[in-house]
């Protein structure tokens, strides 16, 4: 193995020898230079995870979110120049590896950190001119078979853990209350003006705007939604509540269009 | 369930829903608590280098071999309380231990 | 030996040594932190630069912020992650990104660097070293005319900071970067850091390196600080950390190359250890003094002129 193909695998293993074919001008080790290279990916990549799920790194500590990014960034490196997309792998290897087992929360706290920061970049777009809802409204007929255009940023989160209260808890600069993660919590986030917000909502509510993003009617998605409360414990988490999600997505201008 | 999809159930769910988004103090009125994003909005992409060669096992040099080879597995059971998160004050035990 | 060169678009919009839209002051990067404290104090600054792989997203707030900005100043964009060096083609998503990114802003200028960062489809995220052999110049020139093409214009390439150098290179760095500018018609970004860190690297005479580059070709300069380490010989091994103060013995070198081409739009990089603007600011006030005290030197050298004329 010689030229770019040696670089990359000593790269990310410090066991392996450094590439063939270093020199330097004064006799000094090229080994020892090498390790400025090996430093600079290995650390700047584990930074930049720590930056995308800093209440991961919280969670479980610096040190132990040091050994979780080393471990995935030697096995998952980067296919993208745009670090921004860096970490999609990162909530299914921490789900298989047992340095993150005693968290059993932390991969779908990982998703909701990623899901915040794909919020952040998502596409913009315009809300809806209140006078075409107004002006749907006035044909009550036609409602059931609308199709809502739902702003490019939101996105369902749901998980058996309550991350999304978790994840609350490290949003504040003082003092966290206490949490029990044994509950199963639902959000709905999403980009308004330059805020990404968390909003907790039902896993009827989740379905709903699921369904919606796949192209359903309005009569459909909440047909939909509303079968599966229904089918659920009558837990809270699992209700439907149409008018709440209606005020929400016209609240939080994630309403773009209506056909 | 099929009475909520009716027409009549729809205009009055959204009536209502564009009654409480228009007042001032929704987020009580829709149950929805909200949480902003506290992002620290930076660029990822960078053209400068690390801090150096020396192995110090630091945050800014770690090019030292994997922890997780090291460790057998389930040792991190011993250092961490995970079932009862709280937070910050978790957080801080946690500089503690490091 | 490159018969496109002169239908390019680009070869006759921006001829070398010109830089239409970015002044010969001293710029800043722009960091989100430090979007605000510009909005409010609009600062006085000839430019500000941006990584391209940074709006390589679809929009929010780094688009919007952005997009304040470059009402207001002249923006250079810079890319981190073509891979120019590499020995892999280029992504053609990720060009096409950068096109899409310059169609949408206009920069008035784009550069690069000389490395790789790519290799079998994973990115390194790193500025990795390219051997200077004959092999290695024919690809980064088919690769720069590549991107030059794709763009739609011509672009600046930053020569290197390095750590090692390869035995098997047949070729000096400043001979490399003169043949590839030549061939290619793209212009030199003239990393002053980068120089002094790479000189002191590998025991390089940095003025003999600085005189052997195609220093007509020069449309930008860097200047940033670095960090000082040590090869196992003991020798000082200089790390181009982007995260102190530019140092004194590179302002020496910047005032000596200003001597030599004249004014240059010239950034300022700062990217670990962030400061508050206003120390950013200080630094791109230096510049700006050299800048301008050359504009005041050649006036008088050519008052000077006319006067023995005379």
């Amino acid at each position: 193995m010689s030229g770019p193909a040696a670089w990359c695998a000593a790269l990310l293993d410090p066991d392996r020898e450094v590439p063939p074919g270093l020199s330097t001008w004064n006799g000094s080790d090229p080994a020892q230079r090498f390790t400025v290279y090996r430093n600079n990916v290995t650390v700047s990549l584990m930074e930049a995870l720590a930056e995308t799920f800093p209440v991961c790194q919280a969670m479980v500590g610096a040190p132990h979110f040091r050994d979780l990014a080393r471990a995935f960034v030697r096995r998952h490196p980067p296919r993208s120049p745009v670090l921004a997309r860096y970490g999609h792998g990162f909530a299914d290897f921490i789900a298989e590896c047992t340095l993150a087992a005693p968290w059993p929360y932390l991969p779908d706290l990982a998703r909701l950190e990623l899901a915040c920061l794909d919020a952040l970049h998502a596409a913009d777009a315009q809300p809806l001119d209140p006078d075409a809802l107004a002006a749907a409204l006035g044909r009550p007929e036609t409602l059931p078979s609308l199709r809502l255009g739902l702003h490019p940023s939101l996105a369902t989160l749901g998980s058996p853990y309550a991350v999304v209260s978790l994840w609350a808890a490290h949003q504040g600069d003082g003092p966290a209350p206490a949490v029990n993660p044994d509950r199963p919590e639902q959000a709905w986030v999403l980009r308004r003006g330059r805020a990404v917000l968390v909003l907790p909502m039902s896993g009827g509510d989740c379905r709903f705007v699921r369904a919606l993003q796949v192209g359903a009617t309005l009569g459909e998605a909440t047909a939909t939604a509303a079968a599966a409360a229904s089918d659920e414990d009558a837990d809270a988490a699992g209700g439907f509540d149409l008018t709440r999600c209606l005020a929400v997505l016209l609240r939080e201008q994630v309403l773009t269009g209506i056909t | 369930m099929n009475h909520i999809t009716t027409a009549a159930a729809l205009a009055i769910a959204l009536g209502t829903a564009m009654t409480i988004a228009a007042a001032p103090t929704s987020a009580a009125d829709t149950g929805a608590k909200e949480k902003c994003f506290g992002v620290a909005l930076k660029g990822q992409n960078d053209c400068k280098a690390g801090p150096g060669t020396s192995c110090a096992g630091t945050s800014t040099k770690d090019y030292q071999g994997d922890a997780w080879k090291l460790v057998p597995a389930g040792s991190c059971e011993q250092t961490a309380a995970p079932k009862s998160p709280t937070g910050h004050g978790q957080l801080a035990a946690f500089k503690e231990k490091a | 030996m490159n018969p496109r060169r002169d239908s390019l678009p680009w070869a006759a919009a921006n001829t070398p040594g010109t830089h239409p839209g970015l002044p010969p002051r001293a710029g800043v990067g722009l960091k989100p932190a430090h979007v605000q404290a510009i909005l409010e104090g609009a600062p006085d600054l000839g430019f500000f630069e941006v990584h391209a792989e940074n709006y390589l997203v679809a929009g929010g707030p780094m688009h919007a912020d952005l997009a304040r900005i470059a009402k207001r100043y002249p923006l250079s964009i810079h890319g981190v992650g073509l891979s120019i060096g590499g020995a892999d083609p280029l992504d053609p998503d990720h060009l096409h990104a950068l096109r899409g990114l310059l169609d949408c802003y206009q920069p008035a200028l784009f550069s690069e660097h000389l490395a790789w960062s790519t290799h079998g489809g994973v990115f390194w995220n790193d500025l990795l070293p390219v051997p200077y052999d004959r092999a290695t110049l024919n690809r980064v020139c088919a690769h720069l005319d590549q991107v030059q093409e794709t763009l739609g214009r011509r672009i600046l390439l930053e020569n290197p900071a390095t750590y090692v150098e390869f035995a098997d290179s047949t070729l000096s760095e400043a001979a490399f970067i003169t043949e590839l500018v030549a061939r290619t018609g793209c212009g030199l970004l003239l990393d002053v850091n980068n120089a002094y860190v790479s000189c002191i690297n590998h025991g390089r005479d940095v003025l003999a390196y600085l005189a052997a580059l195609p220093l007509a070709q020069v449309g930008e300069v860097h200047l940033a600080g670095f960090h000082r380490d040590t090869d196992s010989s003991g020798d000082p091994l200089l790390i181009d950390s982007h995260g102190s103060a530019v140092d004194e013995a590179v302002w020496s070198l910047y005032a000596w190359t200003l001597a030599r081409i004249g004014p240059q739009p010239t950034l300022i990089e700062w990217d670990n250890d962030l400061p508050v603007f206003d120390r950013l600011h200080a630094e791109a006030r230096r510049a700006d003094r050299l800048l301008m005290g050359l504009e005041a030197g050649l006036e008088t050298a050519g008052d000077t002129a006319r006067r023995i004329s005379a």
